[in-house]
């Protein structure tokens, strides 16, 4: 296999080893058990989230309402667990939820041809204030004891939730490598009409993954709200934002069709290493968002710098 | 007047409609016709002169951001960055202003070459490394605030200002109209005539189109796209000097989520975010399309969440609306491809109606409650309207009492509104309860303004920022209305009376005491704020570290991390405080939503040696101070600090409560003693595991 296919992901994972390795030799306990236990379990919900984001930027779309639809998910997830509902039910609720508010982006791009960066503006505004005008922003509280972690505990909760993720996230990698609706995802992004031409209905297909990205985030809400004990009004505020630097660091092109999902994980690791890095290494919180942008920025260039290295 | 020629259109002779509003603009016309219409019925004052002057001077800073933004999107591009380069640019002035002693023009001089810097930086990156925009500008978004926050320390908030310059932000030439409206007609005109009327601006058009076509012809597609990403960066730093001229204060983060908004006006105007399409005529009319939403809303005593849903589903349709009309017209021309592509299944047409009924009974829904509050306008009277008491005699003129949170979504504010509406239930009295959705001065500003011209009694705010709404809370006064702050006070000669439930000395003290007293006056400790530019909570930290260094010598404090209001940031650094730094015997919250994130992370890292303790609600705290984990929070009654603050005004009112009293009787509070212009709730009060269950707030 010829590396020169990955270079993309490469230059990602390459900057994801320096920081371990300063990490590393600045402050070791970093690799403790408890830590990396930790950036697992809150990294889970990001990753799935970038996931559909990948899908979405794949196909040449982009979905910036995911953090609305976030914040949305988790406090329905918390209102149905409190009618008492079981846990498989409420994760195909959660799931439909999700569906429907992303099938509504899908419709809007897909069929309607809007350009998805102003419909998900219009949907992240209009969804946000539409939770803030009904609940006006008061917590879920007293939820049902079998709620948090699904009522089996705290371990076990954390590794079906780490589990499910890893599972999810391994599923869309196969599918998009093997399957022909994976690979008509690639199609569409690096040309619509010559996708058209082969047989593929883009329109189709845009709607599609919008559909996904919203059942996707509907699961990232209820992974995220069972693993505390009650639920905030105002989740997921950035972090559309969050998804789409993890993808673009991850190699995946802002323009589509190219683009893996392990440089998805690899993406999300790394932005969400950062803080904690950091303040294992003494770093001024203050300086944190700075170093982010630097470090997006940096992954770009490396890039470029990368393509040019190459053709010499 | 004739608008640009829209390059696309191969239409050889052009109505008016189509040469004036080449991008549909009119219906936007038409909107804010509408919009106009409905809220002189609804709202209180809307249509007066001064009304009109406000509103223009709400939209100085997001405008000239549209404005700019404009040429970029017409050339295919966006810019990300503004709001953060707004932050960045107020904190670069404040910072050269206060700190390097030099005199205002310079300071304002060398604070546009930043922003022309910023600029350039995006410009460097897109035109050299031929990156898209998109994702520059969002790794700019996030460097240009990150180093806003970095150079302050989130702490340092520049203020104190002369006069002259603070003119430039509040000051009235000729009495009525407001400074800053100048620069708006000025940039307005100039951009006008630059892009519609100059071979230059036009090439902008052509470069949206196609940048190799342009290329052909002669256009300098890099210098052009250079110089407007250039020009954007200028742009938002002067909205940056604007900005803090309006609100007499320059921190970190001004301008917070500022892009969207001119993105939104831009966009709403017709602009086509592919490039090539787009008008300043648009842009105005989207601008204001948005402010006067807002603005009415607000004198019509809605709430104001219903601006944003009313924007999302305005901007929908005003694309579909395009689209569709761009259909029908584009048939016949290219027949081929075209008819294919727009053939629509029947499945399809179901999935469409869905949606257009989903958008309707939004619209409805809000329709709905624009009707509702004309016919409480028309006096009906019978159906109590919401906030209002029933049992209220019809013919007396109701108290009307407008209060301000800091932040509507705050569950401790949630908790204060409680009480409010208790107090103007008994009392009678009309509750007006608005304020910005998360912590936001310039939006607290925006609503006294509203207020002032709807026409109330009293205004009672919470201030998030007491140099920036000192000037308009004087206004107020001036024009007879009473003013009290309750929860964090203004300048003390910009109000009436301060509720004071606590001071932040008293605060700070009362956490340190208890922090000492659970871990035994020794040992390592670390702090969640809020936001590292928090206000309120920078003062307590103050105290808590004077009080630690007077009298508890043996205690640390080793970190504060920020958890900007997010119950989830809280509860993942409490994991890394707990990593890095395992001497640590409590962590404390100073935030409502911090510590029951930092309880979760204590309680699921087994560590039962750490204690938690901090500022917060008894209700959100409880499961964990009955578990244990949390030892107790320190707060006062906020039902209680809303119940007061609603009782003083109405009294003020109504003249039975003026200066010089020692006393005021406030409902089922019994006497509550008054200190000089300051009326006294009593002293923080502590929850623990025995007296947690008589509260409920």
């Amino acid at each position: 296999m010829s590396f020169s296919r990955y270079k993309r992901e490469l230059s990602a994972l390459i900057a994801f080893c320096l920081l371990l390795l300063a990490v590393g030799v600045a402050a070791p306990s970093f690799f403790a058990g408890g830590n990396l236990r930790d950036l697992l379990i809150n990294n889970a919900p990001i990753l799935l989230i970038a996931v559909g984001m990948t899908l979405v930027i794949l196909v040449g779309e982009i979905d910036i309402s995911v953090g609305s639809q976030f914040a949305v998910c988790s406090i329905l997830a918390g209102v149905l667990a409190k009618t008492g509902m079981p846990t498989p039910v409420l994760f195909l609720c959660l799931l439909l939820i999700g569906a429907l508010m992303g099938a509504l982006n899908g419709v809007l791009v897909g069929f309607l041809r809007l350009p998805s960066i102003i419909v998900t503006l219009a949907m992240l505004v209009a969804w946000r204030d539409l939770l803030r005008w009904t609940t006006e922003g008061a917590w879920v509280q007293n939820l049902p004891a079998n709620f948090q972690w699904f009522g089996f505990g705290q371990t076990t909760g954390e590794i079906l939730i780490v589990g499910l993720t890893l599972l999810v996230f391994a599923g869309f990698a196969w599918i998009l490598k093997n399957v022909r609706a994976g690979r008509a995802l690639y199609a569409v992004g690096s040309d619509a009409e010559a996708a058209r031409l082969a047989g593929i209905d883009p329109p189709r297909i845009v709607f599609g993954v919008f559909t996904l990205m919203g059942a996707l985030v509907g699961l990232a809400a209820l992974l995220n709200a069972v693993r505390f004990s009650a639920i905030p009004g105002n989740a997921g505020i950035g972090l559309e934002l969050k998804a789409v630097a993890a993808v673009v660091v991850g190699g995946t092109a802002i323009t589509g069709g190219r683009g893996l999902l392990v440089g998805t994980l690899i993406g999300v690791a790394l932005l969400g290493t950062i803080g904690t890095a950091l303040t294992f290494l003494g770093i001024n919180p203050f300086w944190e968002k700075a170093i982010q942008g630097a470090i997006i920025l940096a992954a770009l260039v490396s890039d470029v710098v990368l393509a040019r290295f190459e053709k010499k | 007047m004739q608008e640009a020629i829209r390059p696309t259109n191969l239409i050889t002779e052009q109505s008016w409609r189509a040469r004036l509003f080449p991008n549909n603009e009119w219906v936007l016309a038409l909107v804010l016709v509408a919009e106009c219409l409905i809220f002189s019925f609804t709202g209180n004052n809307f249509q007066t002169a001064g009304n009109a002057f406000e509103i223009t001077r709400l939209s100085v800073e997001i405008g000239l951001l549209a404005l700019v933004m404009t040429p970029i999107i017409i050339t295919g591009g966006i810019d990300l960055s503004v709001g953060s380069m707004m932050g960045l640019s107020a904190v670069v002035m404040g910072a050269l202003w206060r700190d390097a002693g030099l005199p205002m023009p310079l300071a304002i001089f060398l604070t546009l070459l930043v922003g022309l810097a910023g600029g350039a930086l995006n410009a460097l990156i897109i035109t050299k490394l031929r990156f898209p925009p998109l994702i520059v500008t969002l790794g700019t978004f996030s460097l240009f605030r990150g180093m806003a926050e970095g150079l302050t320390r989130g702490i340092e908030n520049y203020s104190g200002f002369s006069p002259s310059f603070l003119f430039l932000g509040q000051g009235y030439v000729g009495g009525v109209i407001p400074t800053q409206l100048f620069i708006l007609v000025a940039a307005v005109l100039g951009v006008w005539w630059w892009l519609h009327r100059t071979a230059f601006g036009r090439s902008f058009y052509a470069i949206g189109f196609s940048q190799e076509g342009a290329r052909y012809a002669g256009i300098k597609v890099r210098r052009r796209l250079n110089f407007v990403y250039c020009l954007s960066g200028l742009a938002a730093s002067l909205a940056a000097v604007i900005y803090v001229a309006h609100l007499g204060q320059a921190k970190s983060d001004a301008g917070t989520g500022y892009e969207l908004m001119a993105i939104t006006a831009v966009v709403l105007g017709g602009a086509s975010i592919f490039g090539g399409r787009g008008t300043v005529l648009g842009t105005v009319l989207g601008l204001f399309a948005i402010v006067i939403l807002q603005n009415g809303l607000r004198l019509s005593g809605q709430p104001a969440e219903l601006a944003g849903i009313l924007t999302g589903v305005l901007l929908v349709a005003t694309i579909l609306l395009d689209r569709l009309s761009r259909r029908s017209e584009s048939k016949p021309q290219t027949q081929t491809s075209a008819e294919e592509e727009f053939e629509v299944k029947n499945w399809q047409v179901g999935v469409l109606s869905a949606v257009i009924l989903g958008a309707a009974l939004i619209v409805a829904g809000s329709n709905w409650l624009l009707v509702r509050s004309l016919t409480r306008e028309a006096g009906t009277g019978s159906n109590a309207p919401q906030n209002a008491s029933a049992n209220a005699p019809a013919d007396k003129k109701k108290t009307v009492i407008a209060m301000m949170p800091k932040a509507k979504g705050d569950p401790y504010f949630i908790s204060c509104k409680a009480g409010a509406e208790k107090a103007a239930q008994e009392l009678g009295a009309e509750l007006l309860w608005d304020g910005p959705t998360d912590l936001d001065p310039a939006k607290q500003n925006e609503v006294v303004e509203a207020w002032i011209t709807r026409g109330v009694d009293v205004i009672a705010v919470s201030v998030e920022n007491k140099e920036g709404i000192s000037t308009v809370l004087r206004k107020a006064k001036d024009k007879g209305i009473k003013v009290i702050t309750w929860d964090a006070d203004a300048e003390k000669d910009a109000r009436d009376f301060l509720i004071n439930q606590a001071t932040p000395q008293g605060i700070g003290e009362t956490l340190t005491d208890e922090a000492a007293r659970i871990m035994g006056g020794k040992g390592e400790f670390a702090i969640v704020t809020a936001s590292l530019s928090a206000a309120n909570q920078n003062e307590w930290i103050k105290y808590i570290e004077s009080r630690l260094k007077e009298k508890y010598p043996e205690m640390k404090l080793v970190g504060i991390k920020p958890s900007d209001g997010d119950r989830d940031r809280a509860f993942s650094e409490t994991q890394n405080i707990l990593k890095v730094y395992p001497n640590v015997k409590l962590v404390m919250g100073i935030a409502a939503p911090a510590v029951p994130g930092i309880a979760d992370a204590v309680k699921q890292s087994g560590r039962t040696d750490v204690k938690v303790t901090g500022l917060s609600l008894p209700n959100m705290c409880k499961p964990y101070i009955k578990d244990g984990v949390v030892d107790s929070i320190v707060l006062w009654n906020t039902t209680d600090l809303g119940y007061l603050t609603v009782y003083t005004a109405d009294a003020l009112a109504k003249g039975t409560f003026k200066k010089g009293d020692t006393k005021i009787s406030a409902g089922s509070m019994k006497d509550i003693e008054v200190v000089g212009d300051e009326v006294r709730l009593g002293k923080p009060f502590i929850f623990n595991k025995d007296n947690v269950d008589n509260f409920n707030f």
